[in-house]
């Protein structure tokens, strides 16, 4: 049996929704970060695997797009990770249960 | 069989794959047994070689502290290194009892990992590399920039407040000094055009010159932050044993510690290898590489650049970590920026006008000494990193009692004739 | 793509992808879910490997393993011991179905569909067509980016330090105005029990 690109899409799958799981329902705010990186890494899985099979031209332009998604995931964790301590600073918690000022 | 001149003249190991492939038959299985041999060969050069480097490093820097060495075990304590190393297999590996199980159990192993993936892509000559990679700069940043990790786990997992300060310490340290090294690299990628390891070495060979003559600074640099990046003096707040007894692996003994310390080890080895790459040609030396099997040569450049480092770790005093900082971020980002921007336009000059090479080079070697002056001293004047001028000699033997703090109490009045003193006289 | 090491290196990377992501789920402490993330990050750029995106894979391990899991290490340090149990919310249940739904979808979607012809061999020298690609077709979101990342920095920097001279931040500030109580266990040194008590 030759490894398509099924089974790589099949992964990705697999590896977002667990992403999913963990940003919905885990309590820390940096456990909510962990899940939204394991969903970016499924999503530039798909991405690559695409680039890899795909028959075109600008085939690897879908990496420069990879690229692109990392720096961005950095940037973000970056922020959330400095928001988080800021309202740690401020809440004294962390758990996304506590935070929730704006709620009516 | 490889046929060879001499046993030592391995010089080609390009036809050892496909050796292996006929004798075994199924391609995946080959290149398993021949990435396995590759490892093999690496440690059985690289092994060895850390024993006699423990040896040399004991006796260079008690030579430059003025006494001898290790001289009882042995003869001129040549097996000092068995004994240190029979003394920590031996010795008997604590846990703290509040220390999480499994993750103290980890950092020692997974610090080893980057230490030997490095030498995967070393080029010991042209065709005698376990790997070589398209990419193999990147490769070799991304592989030490996870020895980070293990560290941070290992002070945390200590359970131990000072452990823990000594490794965010550490931490902060290295991906601090992840940047220098990053821009020195990309400098020289820049220049070679290439990012393989291989490609570099072939680029100085094709233009015969050593990169270290175009690019003094980030020479500089490169090597600055690799002795950040390896802990060694004069920034290795992790081993202040005066401040926080032993930073990250306080609470590690026995052969657990012995991996940490033969890592260090490792690591250095390893960036004097790709120091000697980069910079000082690897394994090609103006033809010398007929006579001599070419990994003879990287070896000996690596052994005169493990030489630099021994020299800076036992004559410079150790920086304080915001001395450390403020060089990196403050000094070594701005000026190793100027020079990838120098490098680039340099290139980029050379490749659209044409010009000839072996005219233009040199041209860019003196236009980057220069502008290693000009910017080395117009920047250090400006962010405040200058060197500090001692008072005179007349004035110091006014300020005897007191020393140098003494001496800068003395005023001079504008007029210069007498010396006013102020305290401390 | 069909000789025996090949499949051996796709499901056993796969395996420990996905076994570190589940982990991650069933860790009860926060730090261990961490180090899983990690073996899932390294589990990835293998799986990068197998699809021949050498520069992909290399720059996911320096990305990922070197800089983003410092990060959460640090930030999982400087916040407080209480939340690092791993814990989940109520809404276990209705994420759990989400997520079978979507990896159901996901997987219908990618088996079912005719992904039409596809390329057999990789793509050599990918590094350089990428490099020239930021430069002369993207040069545009390249700069974009650029710029987003100097912001995130300089945002980052901005929230997250403690300026001594603007009151609203500062503990002492705080503790003077009575919003916290002096005996707050602060959990920067996780120790208890030392001589001189727990800080």
């Amino acid at each position: 049996m030759v490894i398509g690109l099924e089974e790589y899409l099949v992964v990705a799958a697999i590896l977002f929704g667990i992403g999913l799981y963990i940003a919905l329902s885990k309590r820390n705010a940096i456990a909510v970060l962990m899940g939204v990186e394991l969903m970016l890494n499924s999503v530039n899985l798909t991405l690559v695997a695409f680039s890899r099979f795909s028959d075109t031209d600008v085939a690897l332009s879908t990496q420069v797009f990879v690229m692109f998604i990392v720096a961005t995931a950095a940037a973000e964790v970056a922020v959330g990770l400095a928001l988080a301590m800021v309202v740690y600073r401020n809440r004294h918690t962390v758990s996304v249960d506590d935070i929730d000022l704006l709620k009516w | 069989m490889i046929p060879l001149a001499k046993w030592y003249d391995l010089r080609d190991l390009s036809g050892l794959s496909e050796e292996i492939t006929g004798w075994i038959g199924a391609d995946w299985l080959a290149s398993l047994v021949s990435g396995l041999l590759g490892a093999l060969g690496v440690l059985a050069v690289v092994g060895p070689t850390l024993l006699i480097l423990i040896w040399v490093e004991r006796k260079v820097i008690a030579r430059f502290q003025q006494r001898y060495g290790p001289n009882r075990v042995g003869p001129k304590g040549l097996v000092q290194p068995v004994a240190d190393a029979l003394k920590l297999v031996l010795k008997e590996e604590l846990r703290p009892r509040a220390a999480d199980k499994y993750l103290f159990l980890l950092p020692p192993v997974l610090i080893f990992l980057p230490a030997l993936l490095i030498w995967g892509v070393v080029p010991f000559g042209p065709n005698m590399q376990v790997a070589d990679l398209n990419v193999g700069v990147l490769y070799l940043l991304a592989v030490s920039s996870t020895g980070v990790i293990a560290i941070f786990i290992a002070g945390w997992s200590s359970n131990n407040k000072y452990a823990l300060f000594g490794a965010m310490r550490v931490v902060a340290m290295s991906i601090s000094y992840e940047v220098p090294m990053v821009l020195a690299l990309l400098t020289v990628v820049f220049f070679t055009g290439t990012m393989s390891l291989n490609g570099i070495v072939e680029w100085q060979q094709s233009e015969d010159l050593f990169l270290v003559l175009m690019l003094p600074m980030t020479a500089f640099m490169f090597f600055f932050s690799a002795t950040a990046e390896l802990n060694r003096t004069p920034l290795d707040i992790s081993e202040a044993e005066s401040e926080i007894v032993a930073g990250y692996h306080t609470e590690y003994s026995g052969m657990r510690f012995g991996l940490f310390y033969a890592v260090e080890l490792l690591n250095t080895l390893a960036i004097s290898a790709f120091i000697a790459t980069f910079f000082l040609g690897g394994w090609w030396l103006w033809g010398l590489d007929e006579w001599v099997p070419p990994w003879i040569i990287l070896l000996a450049k690596t052994g005169g650049v493990y030489f630099i480092f021994i020299w800076t770790r036992g004559t410079l005093p150790r920086l304080r970590i915001d001395q450390m900082m403020h060089f990196c971020w403050k000094f070594l980002v701005p000026v190793g920026l100027v020079f990838l921007v120098a490098a680039a336009v340099e290139r980029t000059l050379l490749l659209e006008n044409n010009w000839d090479a072996s005219i233009a080079l040199p041209v860019f070697g003196i236009i980057n000494a220069g502008l290693t002056v000009v910017a080395v001293v117009t920047w250090a004047k400006l962010s405040g990193t200058e060197s500090q001028k001692l008072p005179s000699n007349a004035i110091m033997a006014r300020g005897r009692v007191g020393g140098l703090r003494a001496a800068q109490a003395i005023r001079v009045d504008e007029l210069g004739a007498e010396p006013v003193a102020g305290g401390g006289d | 793509m069909s000789d025996v090491g090949f499949h051996l290196a796709f499901w056993s990377l796969s395996a420990i992808t996905i076994g570190a992501a589940l982990m991650v789920v069933v860790s009860r402490n926060l730090i261990h879910a961490v180090v899983f993330l990690i073996l899932s990050f390294i589990g990835v750029a293998g799986l990068y490997l197998t699809l021949s995106a050498e520069f992909i894979a290399v720059v996911q391990i320096l990305i990922y393993v070197g800089a983003i899991a410092v990060l959460m290490l640090f930030a999982i340090m400087l916040t407080p011991r209480a939340g690092r149990d791993n814990s989940e919310t109520g809404m276990r249940l209705p994420a759990l179905v989400l997520m079978g739904l979507i990896i159901a979808a996901g997987t219908f979607i990618g088996l079912e569909t005719d992904w039409g012809s596809m390329r057999g061999e990789a793509i050599d020298n990918q590094a350089r067509i990428i490099g020239e690609s930021l430069i002369n077709e993207f040069v545009l979101p390249f700069e974009v980016a650029a710029v987003l990342l100097t912001a995130a920095l300089v945002g980052a920097i901005a929230l997250a330090r403690e300026d001594p001279e603007d009151g609203s931040l500062h503990y002492a500030s705080l503790l003077e105005e009575g919003l916290i109580s002096p005996d707050e266990p602060s959990d920067a040194a996780p120790l208890s029990g030392t001589p001189g008590g727990g800080d």
